[in-house]
């Protein structure tokens, strides 16, 4: 009998990386079977093209990265010791980053556009920073706000040259004038709960997303404390926003502002990334805090109507901060709580001043 | 999986249901000179002296306590040699080579009631500390100096959670002897001057409660009462049994006797028993085979028995190919060992015998389920990231010192990361 060393504890719960990435994986196939229902072969090409970029790339750089040892000479030999920490979740983390990406992307933006935006966000946002757990950004989100903002004039109001047909999406609508009680007109709620509108891929199917959503949560994949932190903020501030505005329709305002975009989508796949966000309950708290109120000032002040993935790039940004050692601290405390609420409040009167609640 | 765990898989059942085979009978006794509290110690016997049941045969020394070892068995002492002990370390152990006659000692007289009910307080420290008395549930905290208090107590607490996964030795100790766990209950509760005890076991035990209420009829005087805590790991930890079984706070590192608290274990409290009435140490206790590596089996065995020859009589190891991880102790806290030749001591309650499986470390992907599941509330994702880039003030800033090992980070890790190993090192560089 041959006895080895370990140290204590010498049992291991049932879990695993690969099994919280194949969940997410799940949750995401109702969207994508929904988004390739409603756009065919745009969809099945353009997932395949982002699916192949990232986890190849991923293997690539990982491959670059790691040196072979000295006494391996023949070529086969070196790529087993250069992929020997080559893991199952090397091709499951990029596979959620491209479905999540791809389900950001409009079904018409050229493959060339989508494609690099893929390869940004695997090579600058997730490799570059040290793969898997070590990035600082969402990488889905990063990669749809380098498309955004690297080809402007694709988005710009109206998808001019890419979306002729569909026209403005129903934010885009909000924000160039159409108004808020006559784009109901245009994009009723239950079209916007179904995802019978124009949009991104991913994002204009709430039912699918929210199916997604719940798979998450009961299988504790996903935090809930950030979704729900994200959504209070979010719905709070879009009711003082829609109270303020439309005092008579601030309840469709509310669920308009909630159905449309990419909020539902966001709130599901994207804040839910647990490597990009804090590690304590008060900190993840305070995180759903900060995203829910960047997206409302983006998408009420912004120049852009949609302010998830831009939202949740600048908290991304405040993580360090939330985590600092100082103060980080897993118990929720009264002092917490109480912060919590005059931030909220604070963000309140911000968003309420700033759309002329004054006097 | 981001979520507080506090639920393992216990695997008790199948244990309980094994019955209990008697080895009492083995030819040599092994009694380790030092342990893993006492440093020093030297025995008071020579070559081919004979021994009885109960003689003082040497003393262990500690910091700031000493520990007298005794024979369990009669016999002629035959030499030394090495063997593991219970903290895992090889150490030189006196050989007692018993003769099967098992003769008592002559100063093993059993003090009469009368004789009990005149001890003062400091006769109870007294009798506790020459018998070298030390926590049974893991600590080996030396007894005499939580009885030695000056803080006014109101009550003590016997801890028969036994939160760890594969021990069953408090469980089957309250099923089978549950008169000595009270009585030594009430000289703790003499001896410190509490009006209130209280037996704390897991909420499932219903079987348990049955038992000591059963037994505590004979001690209606007292107003000891069984209390039902929490069936989770790891409720067994002073102060969460504490805090779910009076509702009182107290934070880490502080004395509980401030708080009118006395804690101990099931087991300590039947060796109080032992020694104060019998003037006995402990002679024999259950020892559990159990593991996926071995034939589960329960032993009753002499203090002193070589745990390697249990192993043999439960049917040796399954799968001898495959490399084996012994654990003295609880799979999430227990010590390990790389050799079989342990011998039994007071503080032994089971061997673990597990078939190696090899785990692939990935990189940390923040879900935080350590940090939701930690006892003690703070950040093993954190530490380790402290520690990797050796900061000593942030482990400090993040409070490592408070981290108890119970194991929770580590088992919980959906990256199979061995934080609590990270937890060490952190409280080692912190220092």
């Amino acid at each position: 009998m041959q006895a080895i060393k370990q140290t204590s504890p010498y049992v291991r719960k049932q879990v695993s990386t690969k099994r919280m990435m194949i969940d997410v994986l799940i949750a995401l196939l109702p969207v994508v079977i929904f988004s390739i229902y409603r756009f065919g072969w745009n969809a099945i090409i353009r997932l395949v093209v982002v699916l192949v970029l990232m986890i190849g790339l991923e293997a690539l750089i990982i491959g670059m990265t790691h040196k072979a040892k000295k006494t391996d000479t023949k070529l086969s030999e070196r790529l087993k010791s250069k992929y020997s920490t080559y893991t199952i979740n090397n091709i499951t983390a990029p596979a959620v980053s491209a479905v999540i990406y791809t389900m950001l992307m409009p079904p018409k933006l050229p493959v060339y556009a989508v494609a690099a935006g893929a390869i940004f966000a695997i090579v600058v946002v997730k490799m570059m920073f040290g793969g898997l757990g070590a990035n600082i950004f969402n990488v889905a989100a990063a990669g749809r706000r380098f498309v955004s903002l690297a080809l402007t004039g694709m988005f710009a109001g109206v998808y001019i040259g890419v979306d002729m047909v569909a026209g403005a999406t129903p934010l885009t609508a909000l924000k160039s004038g159409m108004g808020f009680p006559s784009v109901l007109n245009s994009y009723p709620l239950l079209d916007l709960f179904t995802g019978n509108i124009p949009g991104t891929m991913g994002e204009i199917s709430a039912i699918a997303i929210l199916i997604g959503l719940i798979y998450l949560l009961i299988r504790r994949t996903a935090d809930y404390r950030i979704v729900l932190s994200t959504a209070i903020t979010f719905i709070a501030l879009i009711t003082l926003i829609g109270l303020k505005l439309y005092p008579t329709q601030w309840f469709e305002f509310l669920l308009y502002n909630l159905f449309s975009g990419g909020l539902l989508f966001g709130l599901t796949f994207m804040v839910t990334d647990p490597v990009t966000a804090p590690v304590t309950r008060p900190g993840r708290w305070l995180y759903g805090l900060l995203i829910g109120s960047l997206i409302v000032l983006i998408r009420t002040f912004g120049a852009y109507a949609e302010g998830v993935a831009a939202g949740l790039l600048f908290a991304n940004m405040f993580v360090p901060l939330i985590d600092y050692q100082k103060w980080s601290s897993n118990v929720i405390k009264p002092r917490f709580v109480i912060g919590y609420v005059v931030l909220l409040v604070l963000m309140g009167l911000v968003v309420y001043f700033g759309v002329g609640g004054a006097v | 999986m981001i979520a507080k765990t506090k639920y393992i898989p216990d695997g008790k059942k199948e244990l309980k249901e094994l019955s209990i085979l008697h080895y009492l009978d083995a030819n040599y006794l092994y009694y380790p000179v030092t342990s893993a509290r006492c440093p020093e110690g030297k025995t008071c016997v020579r070559e081919g002296q004979f021994v009885k049941i109960g003689e003082v045969i040497g003393t262990r020394k500690g910091a700031f306590f000493e520990q007298p070892m005794h024979a369990t068995v009669s016999g002629e002492v035959v030499g030394y040699e090495k063997r593991v002990e219970q903290s895992g370390k090889v150490v030189d152990c006196l050989i007692v080579k018993n003769d099967k006659k098992y003769k008592f000692h002559d100063s093993i007289i059993e003090r009469t009631d009368e004789e009990i009910n005149a001890l003062t307080k400091q006769d109870y420290v007294t009798i506790v500390k020459e018998a070298g008395l030390v926590g049974l549930g893991g600590s080996a905290f030396p007894t005499y100096i939580k009885l030695e208090t000056k803080d006014q107590i109101d009550v003590v607490i016997a801890n028969g959670v036994e939160c760890e996964p594969y021990l069953i030795a408090d469980y089957s100790l309250m099923m089978d002897h549950p008169q000595d766990i009270i009585e030594g209950l009430i000289y703790t509760m003499k001896a410190s001057g509490a009006k209130k005890g209280l037996i704390a076991i897991k909420k499932k035990y219903t079987e348990i409660e049955e038992r000591i209420n059963f037994s505590l009829k004979q001690f209606t005087q007292y107003d000891i009462k069984v209390v039902k805590v929490g069936n989770y790991y790891p409720q067994g930890w002073e102060l969460e049994m504490i805090k779910n079984a009076i509702g009182i706070k107290i934070p880490q590192g502080e004395l509980l006797s401030k708080y009118g608290v006395l804690n101990f274990n099931v087991s300590t409290l039947q060796s109080i028993y032992n020694a104060v009435k019998k003037r006995l140490p402990v002679l024999e206790r259950l020892f559990t085979i159990s593991g996926n590596g071995v034939h589960n089996s329960s032993f009753r065995a002499r203090i002193g028995t070589q745990i390697s020859e249990l192993i043999e009589l439960a049917g040796g190891y399954k799968d001898i190919d495959i490399p084996k991880v012994l654990i003295l102790g609880g799979p999430m806290m227990g010590v390990n060992v790389t050799r079989d030749d342990i011998v039994m001591t007071h503080t032994s309650t089971s061997l673990i015998v597990l078939n190696e499986e090899k785990l692939i470390e990935e990189p940390c992907i923040h879900c935080a389920a350590c940090v939701y599941s930690c006892p003690v509330s703070i950040q093993p994702t954190q530490i380790m990231n402290a520690y990797k880039v050796k900061d000593k003030d942030a482990l400090r800033m993040l409070e490592v010192s408070k981290c108890m090992e119970c194991g929770l980070c580590s088992f919980v890790c959906p990256s199979k990361i061995h934080l609590t190993e990270y937890m060490r090192l952190g409280k080692r560089l912190a220092k």
